[in-house]
């Protein structure tokens, strides 16, 4: 097991009390494998990935739950050591996470030769290859990252991730910002990467057709825990929660866009107020009296776990799901 | 390239501009409007030439053109009460407040980016909480007070520096260099500029430590520090370094400012610079010399303003290198 | 929305806009800005009640009981500040002085909030050419430098306080000009301007009922700045000796103490508390001004 994150709790202290961002949420990720993070935003995908890394904002901290990378449990402080080096991010936007003042090239080669140890021939050298890797051409090192486009930007971002080799890579919507062929393009060249690089890969993304073209597990978080998870397959061929089968619908296929798309109405809750019963339930349309109180526990079946009070129903809730009239109201 | 020339452009006409009002400003004064160049305290002979040489019985417009092309020559006319080019008067003096201004921005600027950038690392400390109102009141005190402060204390009461002047009187140097580097002029220097220094302070360091929790909150500082580097790279290398620029900026301007501001601090040191010209030119009536010093002043404040776009694209890549794709 | 109909309002009430109720609110919640009303409120008192305060005349010429003038006399019971060189109540002077200092600085402060609120409107609301002249005048104005061009203009068109005033206000207003066209520039794209503009409703009262009362906080910033500014701009020219040497202000107390030696004579009782007076009045507007860019500027709230 590459990743193994165990109950984790964040929270942020706000002016209006402590907003709890992920709220007990377990999830492994096995070597070698892709494992897609899925929910709309402000379902505390964004915030996991970086309580793994240690980079919480300042008004964060991880309250409880444990982080286990490759067999050992990993606070802040000792996962430093690890970052970029064994667990490296690609973020959303590469404009604003590289710095404006410094040329990409330098601003690989200074992680190149500050975190691996490298000369600065070497890393230059070493910068030439990985920008060749994800496909830009090497005379790009010399320019800024505003004078890159969107796409460029990113395959910059990748390029520099995968300087120090790492073994986890964690990427946060990496393609959102981009249109649809330069998406499928990035993608392509992530899951070429991975498997050339043996890397093991945590995808962040809002959007389920990414999951289904690019992971081989998928991790549905809603409101800070995690609601269903297993295999792609597995799980986008059968959803069991009705969350799950809300996005479904709410988001064209990477490769075909035959199906209406139905948007789930609402937004998720507050993450301050005291939250009971599913969390789902006040946008659900299967939703029964008792799914308002009481913890919910999930049910695994195989490698299968949704959290849901009505999984035993789940083929005809999907059924009714398909129906777009289901969703309005 | 293009933008340069905008920059310039745009600089070169506000300063046009301001001699124009000042051009105007001058004739509308009480008086006659010979009044601006001539008066009684010249000889014949010098009335003559400076009605010859600015026009003054030529209609206006005409006078304002003339007026233009002698500045553009350097000429400005003779002092009243000097009896000599204003120009001269002008070059004479101008290295003096050239001297304070660039030495207590240099000190106030290293200060107040380091002080400021610390400020920013120490956030919400108790030092913080203090250190920010009492930097406001340095904002907030008029610089001669300041200066009267320090002088009544460090000179007067103390005795640790001369009272005022830029030399002690009856030493004589061969050069104005040789006067410059001489220990005498340093420690004439040095009150004016400690006083300067401390009331121009306050911007750099405010702006460093705003810009500072600014850029703290940028998503490449979360980078840096997901990249593991060392809390001294991520705040030096990249946070203290983009915060930085709008100092620059600010840098060159201050230059541009201070000129105009040091009026009242070489009035309180009797610190013989272009202000200080300026004030005794102006409670004698001496037009020429008024006029002249004003327009230096003017035109130091359009230069370094030029200067201070042009460090902006030198310093900031998304200005100085343009999108290529 | 309400589920019934609601009966229309026989009167309409006034309604504070959310950028009003805000403005009153701030120095409730921001400590430095309520600290800084404190001290305007506090010098606002001594001006109004000077005459009591010190009942001396500022200009009179005092005597000791043995008849001699009362001339450069250390603090004590009856001179709290001690007295001039001529022997006049430093502490009266400084009382007093606190009426001039507020002339100053709120006329200023009224001029210069006026024209560029103004300004500022009618440029980044209408645009095109009006917007293009005003913004080139505004750059003009900026390219003067400030205290020699108070300077000139006072030295030579005397140094009445008005014409100080003027000067000051004169080189201020563009500042806020500017940065209120930039925020009135935004405002319009909003889409309750844009509403407003579908249905109909007239061109100025767009401009005066959505756009203006959003602006204030923005106003009213420029006008807390333009006080400090004006006080401490007084205060140089008079030191400089440009000044109205019959009226009483603290500019005028600096100078006077400056000429006559004060310094040399260690008397830090006649030239420390003016100073000190102008620092808190200029503070409090710092203070007032941050505090509404706290609560307006939300990119720096809460750091």
């Amino acid at each position: 097991m590459m990743l193994a994150v165990e109950d984790l709790q964040i929270h942020y202290a706000t002016r209006d009390g402590v907003a709890r961002a992920v709220d007990g949420a377990s999830f492994v990720v096995p070597e070698g494998r892709i494992v897609g993070l899925v929910g709309e935003s402000g379902c505390g995908k964004t915030t996991a990935v970086r309580a793994i890394m240690g980079v919480l904002a300042e008004n964060g901290r991880r309250a409880g739950g444990k982080v286990v990378f490759k067999g050992t449990a990993i606070d802040e402080r000792t996962t430093r050591p690890l970052l970029w080096r064994e667990i490296a991010y690609v973020p959303q936007s590469a404009m604003s996470s590289l710095d404006p003042v410094y040329t990409v090239g330098a601003q690989i080669v200074e992680v190149l030769v500050k975190r691996g140890n490298a000369s600065r021939a070497q890393a230059k050298a070493r910068a030439a290859e990985l920008f060749e890797l994800v496909g830009l051409s090497d005379r790009r090192l010399a320019d800024y990252p505003h004078q890159f486009s969107g796409g460029m930007r990113q395959r910059a971002a990748i390029a520099m991730a995968l300087a120090l080799e790492p073994s986890l890579l964690l990427a946060d919507e990496p393609v959102t910002a981009l249109d649809v062929i330069v998406q499928r393009q990035i993608l392509d060249m992530l899951r070429a990467l991975q498997q050339r690089l043996k890397l093991s890969m945590v995808m962040v993304t809002h959007d389920i057709s990414v999951v289904a073209y690019l992971c081989d597990e998928v991790v549905v978080m809603y409101a800070g825990q995690v609601v269903e998870s297993g295999p792609v397959r597995e799980v986008l061929a059968r959803p069991r929660h009705p969350y799950t089968m809300g996005l479904r619908n709410a988001f064209p296929d990477l490769l075909s866009d035959a199906m209406e798309l139905v948007p789930i109405h609402g937004s998720p809750p507050d993450l301050r107020a005291e939250l009971v019963g599913c969390r789902f339930a006040p946008r659900c349309p299967f939703v029964q009296p008792a799914c308002t109180s009481g913890a919910i526990t999930p049910e695994v079946a195989v490698n299968h776990l949704t959290a849901c009070r009505r999984s035993a129903e789940a083929d005809t809730l999907r059924a009714a799901a398909l129906d777009p009239k289901t969703w309005h109201s | 390239m293009k933008l340069v020339l905008e920059r310039f452009a745009h600089n070169a006409l506000a300063l046009l501009a301001v001699t124009t009002i000042l051009f105007f400003m001058f004739r509308l004064m009480p008086g006659t409007p010979l009044a601006a160049f001539i008066n009684e305290n010249l000889n014949a002979d010098q009335q003559q030439a400076m009605l010859q040489q600015f026009g003054l019985d030529k209609p206006l417009w005409q006078q304002y053109f003339i007026y233009l092309g002698n500045l553009l020559g350097g000429q400005m006319g003779l002092s009243f009460f000097q009896r000599r080019p204003v120009t001269d008067i002008l070059l004479e003096v101008l290295p003096n407040s050239i001297i304070l201004t660039l030495t207590s921005l240099i000190i106030a600027y290293v200060f107040g980016v380091l002080a400021g950038a610390w400020l920013a690392w120490k956030r919400g400390s108790w030092l913080e909480r203090v250190a920010v109102p009492v930097v406001l009141a340095t904002r907030a005190a008029p610089e001669f007070w300041i200066g009267m402060v320090l002088l009544a204390f460090l000179s007067f009461n103390l005795g640790w520096f001369p009272s005022g002047g830029a030399s002690s009187p009856g030493l004589a140097y061969t050069s104005n260099w040789q006067r410059i580097l001489s220990l005498d002029y340093v420690q004439h220097l040095a009150l004016p500029v400690i006083t300067l220094a401390l009331y121009l302070q306050g911007l750099p360091l405010l702006l460093m430590r705003s810009n500072m929790l600014e850029v703290m909150h940028e998503e490449f500082v979360t980078m840096a520090r997901m990249k593991g580097l060392s809390e001294w790279r991520i705040v030096i290398g990249h946070a203290a370094r983009n915060a930085l620029l709008p100092v620059v900026t600010a840098f060159a301007l201050g230059v541009g400012l201070s000129m105009g501001g040091n009026v009242v601090i070489e009035t309180v040191f009797s610190w013989p610079g272009i202000g200080r010209m300026l004030v005794q030119a102006v409670s004698v009536h001496d037009y020429p010399l008024a006029q002249g010093a004003f327009l230096m002043i003017a035109l130091v404040l359009a230069l370094m303003n030029f200067v201070a776009d042009l460090l902006y694209m030198v310093l900031d890549p998304r200005v100085s290198h343009g999108r290529k794709s | 929305m309400a589920e019934r109909a609601e009966p229309l309002p026989a009167r309409r009430t006034w309604r504070l806009s959310p950028g009003v109720k805000r403005l009153l609110a701030m120095p409730l919640r921001d400590p430095f800005a309520f600290a800084g009303i404190v001290i305007y409120l506090a010098f606002a008192l001594v001006a109004l009640s000077a005459d009591r305060l010190a009942p001396v005349d500022p200009m009179e010429i005092l005597f000791t009981k043995a008849g001699k003038v009362a001339a450069n006399m250390p603090p004590s019971a009856e001179f709290l500040l001690g007295t001039t060189n001529l022997g006049r109540d430093i502490y009266a002077q400084l009382v007093h002085g606190t009426r001039s200092a507020l002339a100053v600085g709120l006329s200023a402060a009224v001029i210069v909030a006026t024209v560029g609120t103004v300004v500022g409107l009618v440029s980044g609301y209408f645009g095109g050419w009006i917007d293009a002249l005003l913004m080139r005048i505004a750059d003009m104005a900026l390219s003067l430098p400030f205290l020699p061009f108070v300077i000139v203009l006072t030295g030579f068109l005397g140094a009445e306080t008005e014409n100080i005033v003027a000067a000051v206000a004169l080189l201020l207003w563009p500042n806020s000009a500017r940065v209120i066209r930039s925020q009135v520039l935004s405002l319009r794209e909003r889409a309750y301007v844009e509403a407003a503009r579908v249905t109909g409703a007239n061109q100025w009262r767009i401009l005066f009922v959505h756009i203006a009362p959003n602006i204030l906080p923005l106003s009213f910033v420029y006008a807390a700045i333009a006080i400090g500014w004006a006080i401490i701009t007084e205060a140089s020219v008079n030191f400089l000796g440009f000044g109205d040497p019959t009226s009483v202000s603290w500019g005028m107390m600096l100078q006077d103490a400056f000429s006559s030696q004060a310094l040399s004579r260690g008397q830090y009782a006649w030239f420390v508390p003016p100073g000190l007076c102008i620092i808190l009045v200029v503070v409090a507007g710092f203070f007032i001004s941050r505090g509404y860019e706290e609560v307006f500027m939300p990119r720096l709230r809460g750091r």
